[in-house]
C-alpha cells in the first residue's frame, strides 16, 4: 500500500516585544537582509540572521500575513522560524 | 456656625473632586491590567530570544557576564526609573531613599529616567549626571540612548519599582547583567556553529547584536515592572483619596443639615420673638 507523503511545513513565531504577529503552521517566509530579499522554505538549513528594514511576509494555509519592521534577527532551525521584530 | 448654603457649594465642590479621583482610578486600574499583559508578553518575547541566544553560545552566561564593557576603575552607574509626573503616590520618594542609602557620589554616577525621580533628587540637592524621558510607547521602548549612556560604566545597578500586588509595591535594584541570567533560567537549548549553521553577517556580529538587544530588553523590562509598579500605587493613592473625598461629603452634609436646622430654628425663634413683642405691646395698650 502506498504510504501517503508527509508535505513538511515550517513552524513560525513572529514577535515584537509587546505583539505577536503570528504563531503557527506556515509555508513560506519572506524577509529582507543586507543580502537581499530571501525566502525560507520548508527543511531550509539552519539560518540565523539580522534583518533590514522592510515589510516581512508569512505564507500560511489560509492567507499571507505580512507587516512592515524597523529592524529584527531572524533564525531557522529544524523548520522552526523565529522572527523577533521591532527591538 | 457657618451658613448651609456655603456649606452645600463646599460638598459640590469635594463632590466634584470624588467623581474625579473615581475617574483616576478606574484609569490606574486600567492601566494596571495593560501594563501586566506587556509584562508577560516582554518575557516571553525576552526568553525566546535567549534560547536562540544560547544555542549560537558554548558558554553564553559566562561571555555576557564578563563581557568588558569598561575598564575595572570605572565608576558604577546608578539607573533611577521613576514617574514621568506626578499622581504616583509615594513610591518615587521610598524608590530615591532606597538608593540614597547605598550612592557614594565617589564611585557611582546617577541615570534618572522620568522627570519624578529628577525633581525629587534635585530637591534632595544630589547631582545626576543624565537625565531620560521614560521611553514608553505602545509598541515598543526605545532604551538604546540609555544603553548607550551605561556602557562606559563598570557596573549598572538598576533601581526600580516592583509590582508584587495591587497593594503591595516594593522598591528592587539589580545588577543589569546578572539579571538577565535570571530572566533566561532554563532557556538553554542546543549549540548552532558555523559549520552547521548560514550567519548573515558573521557569528560574532549576531552575538553582539543579539546582546545589546537582550540588554535592552532587560532594562526595559524593569521600566515595565515600575510602570506597573507606579500604576498600581496610583490606583491606592485614588482610591484613598476617593474614600477621603467620600468621608468629607458625609461630614459636610451633617454639617449641612445642622446649619440649616440651626437657620430654621433661629428664624423660628425670630417669629416667636416678635409675636411675644408684639403681645406685650398690645396688652400694654389694654
Amino acid at each position: 500500500m502506498k504510504q501517503l507523503e508527509v508535505i513538511p511545513h515550517l513552524n513560525v513565531i513572529a514577535r515584537a516585544p509587546f505583539i505577536v504577529y503570528y504563531e503557527g503552521k506556515a509555508e513560506a517566509v519572506t524577509a529582507t537582509n543586507k543580502v537581499g530579499t530571501f525566502d525560507i522554505l520548508p527543511d531550509h538549513a539552519d539560518f540565523f540572521s539580522i534583518l533590514s528594514p522592510g515589510e516581512v511576509v508569512i505564507e500560511t494555509a489560509d492567507e499571507p500575513i505580512s507587516f512592515q519592521i524597523s529592524n529584527g534577527i531572524i533564525t531557522a532551525r529544524n523548520n522552526e522560524i523565529m522572527l523577533f521584530v521591532n527591538i | 456656625m457657618r451658613r448651609a448654603s456655603a456649606i452645600e457649594k463646599e460638598a459640590k465642590e469635594i463632590n466634584t473632586i470624588e467623581d474625579l479621583t473615581g475617574i483616576f482610578e478606574s484609569l490606574a486600574s486600567t492601566q494596571v491590567a495593560k501594563v501586566k499583559n506587556k509584562v508577560e508578553l516582554s518575557t516571553d518575547f525576552f526568553k525566546l530570544l535567549w534560547k536562540r541566544y544560547s544555542s549560537i553560545r558554548i558558554d553564553p552566561k559566562t561571555r555576557i557576564t564578563n563581557r568588558q564593557l569598561a575598564d575595572a576603575d570605572a565608576k558604577q552607574a546608578y539607573i533611577i526609573i521613576s514617574a514621568e509626573a506626578g499622581l504616583s503616590g509615594e513610591i518615587d520618594q521610598r524608590l530615591i531613599e532606597t538608593m540614597l542609602q547605598s550612592y557614594n557620589p565617589d564611585t557611582t554616577d546617577i541615570i534618572v529616567l522620568g522627570s519624578h525621580g529628577a525633581n525629587q533628587l534635585s530637591q534632595r540637592n544630589v547631582h545626576y549626571v543624565r537625565f531620560f524621558k521614560v521611553p514608553e510607547s505602545d509598541h515598543y521602548i526605545d532604551v538604546s540612548p540609555v544603553i548607550d549612556a551605561i556602557l562606559p560604566y563598570s557596573k549598572t545597578i538598576v533601581y526600580f519599582e516592583e509590582y508584587v500586588s495591587l497593594s503591595v509595591q516594593n522598591i528592587r535594584s539589580i545588577d543589569l547583567v546578572s539579571s538577565m541570567r535570571d530572566m533566561s533560567e532554563g532557556a538553554e537549548e542546543d549549540i548552532m556553529t558555523a559549520y552547521n549553521t548560514i550567519f548573515e553577517p558573521s557569528l560574532d556580529e549576531i552575538a553582539d547584536q543579539m546582546e545589546i538587544t537582550m540588554m535592552k530588553l532587560a532594562l526595559s523590562q524593569t521600566i515595565l515592572e515600575s510602570s506597573l509598579a507606579q500604576a498600581a500605587s496610583r490606583f491606592n493613592a485614588m482610591a484613598v483619596a476617593k474614600k477621603r473625598a467620600g468621608e468629607l461629603i458625609d461630614d459636610y452634609m451633617l454639617e449641612f443639615h445642622r446649619a440649616k436646622r440651626s437657620e430654621s430654628d433661629r428664624q423660628m425663634r425670630e417669629v416667636m420673638i416678635s409675636l411675644k413683642k408684639k403681645r406685650q405691646r398690645l396688652g400694654a395698650k389694654r
